[in-house]
């Protein structure tokens, strides 16, 4: 029963990083780091998951390559946000 | 799209629009569910750029926006994946699992009640954007919901996508929100069409990009975004006409195109006896009529308030106009002539 344990972890690590998420923040780029921890919790459980299927790491991979993509698309939009606002707060979304 | 990427110099679009509709080729023929997120990574990863071309603070807030919410819906689909994938639930439709699931996939197409962001965007992207963004990303979230869906979690989804659909085009004044509020409404249905089956799903699907696509150009070609663009002073009869047909279409009016899968769809709910939602449907659709009604009915009076003087240059598209019309109101009617 002690290996079951483990999930409460991942389901904490996702559940706070959802919480950051959603929560109001004066930054964007705090948005953007809840986001990598959420990354990183599935990260970890993909990596325990895996461990049970005779160790094949192949998918873990594909998957870090696919988060990380998401990652600087989304720092991408933070430069583009900064260059036109000149800061990245939330505060100055005024149009929508 | 493609005539208009081409004329603006924009080869990169092109290559980025590939992208996107490889993007659901891969999400909705993957053998696992792990190959399903990785279609829908990549379609949040070639429309980003799609939209976030000039410099202005608009666009860049939408993109933002559109990132937040798509990237924050695929992360949890990815951990209800892993969920799924590790207690070995793989076919009991009826758990907490499937629900989450299906919540992801509704934040990703815009559906109540996660549709916050949805007429945000649409009010910050131009008319071509917003039919991608209307029709094409919606195919992948919704084959997705047709392979794990828990019933009953998605008719109270497809009551609350009706109603929020109806209520909340009652006090637009853009015409990019109405139709998101459209939208929305339509995705009600095309939930529901899912669980009755899948070709009906297309068929719908089909029906509403095609009358989508001709609301769309229409609004495009005279450059209009605001519902008080339309009171000016030499609106041509047909471009009249045609808009209001299409807005009855869209609304699911008889003798237009509009109106066949929604038929086929209460027929089917009438003959499994769901009254309830017969009704929820019935006057939902109701609301959506008058809306689109009140927007061009006083173009046809005497005394039309012709407030702005603008001149549209229509004359090299008159043709396309007629022949959406002509398809508009004849499709119904034609199409019973495939069987001879």
């Amino acid at each position: 029963m002690l290996i079951y344990d483990i999930w409460f972890l991942f389901i904490y690590m996702f559940f706070i990083g959802n919480l950051i998420f959603v929560s109001k923040n004066k930054h964007l780029l705090v948005v953007l780091l809840s986001l990598e921890f959420i990354v990183l919790s599935i990260f970890f459980f993909f990596l325990v998951l895996l461990m049970f299927i005779d160790y094949d790491m192949y998918m873990l991979m594909v998957f870090l390559v696919f988060s990380v993509c998401e990652g600087s698309l989304g720092l991408s939009i933070l430069v583009s946000m900064i260059r036109s606002h000149g800061n990245d707060y939330f505060q100055s979304f005024s149009m929508l | 799209m493609f005539f208009f990427i081409l004329t603006n110099n924009n080869s990169n679009k092109m290559f980025f629009l590939f992208i996107l509709f490889f993007s659901t080729l891969i999400s909705i023929s993957s053998n696992s569910w792990f190959g399903c997120w990785i279609g829908l990574e990549i379609n949040l990863l070639s429309f980003i750029p799609l939209i976030s071309n000039s410099k202005n603070l608009l666009s860049v807030e939408t993109s933002l926006k559109y990132f937040l919410t798509q990237s924050l819906a695929s992360i949890n689909f990815l951990f209800m994946i892993l969920i799924k994938f590790s207690l070995l639930k793989n076919f009991d439709m009826n758990n907490i699992i499937s629900i989450m699931m299906n919540s992801s996939l509704l934040m990703k197409m815009g559906s109540a009640p996660f549709h916050f962001w949805f007429p945000n965007i649409v009010e910050g992207l131009s008319w071509m954007n917003n039919f991608m963004l209307m029709t094409w990303q919606k195919i992948s979230p919704m084959i997705l919901l047709s392979y794990y869906f828990n019933k009953n979690f998605l008719i109270f989804m497809i009551i609350m996508n009706l109603i929020i659909g109806s209520l909340g085009g009652l006090n637009q004044t853009s015409l990019r929100k109405l139709l998101a509020f459209s939208s929305i409404n339509n995705l009600g249905w095309m939930i529901f069409s899912i669980m009755i089956s899948e070709n009906l799903w297309l068929f719908y699907f089909l029906i509403y990009s095609m009358m989508i696509f001709m609301m769309i150009s229409l609004f495009f070609l005279m450059n209009m975004y605001f519902m008080n663009q339309l009171f000016i002073n030499n609106m041509n009869f047909f471009i009249k006409m045609n808009l209001l047909i299409n807005f009855l279409s869209l609304g699911g009016l008889p003798p237009f195109m509009g109106f066949m899968p929604k038929w086929i769809i209460i027929n089917f709910l009438l003959i499994n006896k769901f009254y309830f939602l017969t009704f929820i449907f019935m006057m939902t659709s109701l609301i959506i009529i008058y809306y689109y009604i009140r927007i061009i009915y006083s173009s046809f009076m005497f005394n039309y308030f012709k407030m702005k003087w603008m001149n549209l240059f229509m004359k090299n598209n008159m043709f396309l106009i007629n022949l959406s019309s002509f398809i508009s109101i004849s499709s119904m009617i034609l199409s019973t002539f495939i069987f001879m």
